[in-house]
């Protein structure tokens, strides 16, 4: 059910995007990515935020359950952080005439990706669910400070990326339009993220389960791994 | 409270004592660091032009390498030796543990400063003895010991050890590197005076909160 409703929005969205947006002046047309690219943005680190907080209730309740959700919402957000990173590289190819710059704002997101890919390296490097479900709730939770990093960096440093709100003189100037397109991506991302979450920490509970039976039914099972 | 500091004191006397007897590691560290200088002379073609500009780069870039070497070792010996549990059973509280190992390897890395500087001093004919230079040093050593000591707690109970801790560390440290360079670039005069308060003020935010955080989770990295 969900599944559809964030399927419907997505689509909504994206026609948003192309028709009822005008063409940014300036820029053109790649403005349009912008939607996409600050509602995926958005959901990195609303994902990472989730997962610190699910690392929390694992280690006071000690539940696999908030283990599997810390996993599974540190991989879901690594994949929008990553879509987010992608995106902004289409645009700037235009409009800053180069892929990649070393910018704060571009190097802290990018660091933020490699903390959450060195999380993911950290569980497949442990082998004992329990010890494996501890260490990922504490990296979950240290890992989180680049998170608030990110966001302030293109605030609090001097930077070329732009600040959509809160910016002062450096406010994007975007008509009703473009705001409303950009809260309908927002909403339908984020439902987008809630259903993946969901799914990724079912798909991650079954696979615990079977290797369990596997484990038991099978002893020789494990050098096929 | 007295307890507390009485087992930090024993713990950290436990460790210099035995690096003392072996000095494996500060071995290895001073000659990777020194190695590393060598290197960077070759790979960046130092002209005493630009050398002076990338000075704090190098020289915090070699520490921070350099430093992988202590923090793998940090709990190594506990870890082969089956020690953990006494220790464990033998402090007051966990986070004493990891505020002695805190306070090692920070000792390990302020005393590898103090070898490098006069070493980088004599090698590139520049010299970098400047207090509040030693100073960012120290309190960036303070945030690499605190964030690395956590980190090698839980490499060092992984498959992968060694190999798991710059990938796990080296992403946290982002705040620390930006704050050290940046700052003690304006120290030593290669770039323009700029204000360096804020990059001090990060520093020292950062270095108090990863402590503290991690003095909160050490129980659970450590305890079954």
């Amino acid at each position: 059910m969900l599944s559809v409703l964030a399927f419907l929005l997505v689509l909504f969205a994206f026609i948003c995007m192309l028709f009822f947006t005008p063409v940014e002046q300036t820029m053109g047309l790649v403005q349009k990515v912008f939607y996409f690219h600050m509602s995926a943005a958005w959901v990195g680190m609303l994902a990472f935020l989730v997962a610190a907080v699910f690392g929390l209730l694992y280690l006071s309740r000690r539940d696999m359950k908030w283990d599997t959700l810390t996993a599974a919402s540190v991989e879901v957000g690594l994949l929008f952080t990553v879509i987010c990173i992608l995106s902004g590289m289409i645009w700037a190819r235009p409009i800053w005439n180069t892929w990649w710059t070393w910018d704060p704002r571009l190097t802290t997101v990018t660091i933020m990706a490699f903390t959450y890919i060195a999380f993911i390296l950290l569980r497949r490097g442990v082998d004992n669910p329990t010890r494996r479900a501890r260490f990922s709730a504490v990296y979950a939770l240290i890992g989180f400070i680049s998170v608030p990093l990110t966001f302030f960096s293109a605030r609090l440093l001097r930077t070329i990326h732009p600040v959509v709100f809160g910016g002062g003189e450096a406010d994007m100037n975007l008509n009703p339009q473009m705001l409303a397109t950009l809260f309908i991506s927002l909403v339908a991302f984020t439902v987008l993220y809630a259903v993946l979450l969901l799914q990724r920490a079912r798909l991650m509970a079954q696979q615990d389960k079977l290797n369990q039976q596997v484990a038991v039914t099978d002893d020789s099972y494990d050098w096929g791994e | 409270m007295k307890a507390w500091l009485h087992s930090v004191r024993v713990l950290i006397w436990k460790d210099l004592v035995q690096e003392w007897r072996s000095r494996d590691i500060l071995t290895s560290m001073l000659a990777f660091a020194v190695l590393s200088l060598f290197i960077f002379n070759y790979a960046l073609e130092l002209s005493p032009i630009n050398r002076a500009d990338i000075a704090p780069g190098i020289v915090w870039v070699v520490m921070v390498f350099a430093g992988t070497l202590g923090l793998n070792r940090s709990f190594t010996a506990e870890q082969d030796q089956g020690c953990f549990e006494g220790l464990i059973m033998a402090v007051p509280d966990l986070s004493a543990i990891y505020f002695a190992k805190l306070l090692t390897n920070l000792l390990m890395m302020v005393f590898l400063a103090v070898l490098v500087i006069p070493i980088y001093s004599v090698l590139y004919n520049q010299s970098l003895f400047n207090w509040a230079f030693f100073g960012v040093l120290a309190l960036g050593s303070w945030g690499y010991s605190a964030a690395g000591t956590l980190i090698a707690s839980m490499t060092v109970q992984t498959r992968m050890r060694d190999l798991l801790l710059p990938v796990l560390l080296f992403p946290l440290l982002l705040p620390v590197n930006m704050a050290v360079v940046k700052s003690c670039g304006v120290l030593l005069g290669s770039v323009a005076g700029q204000d360096i308060n804020g990059w001090l003020n990060l520093l020292l935010v950062y270095d108090v909160i990863v402590t503290m955080l991690s003095i909160m989770v050490f129980e659970y990295v450590i305890q079954e």
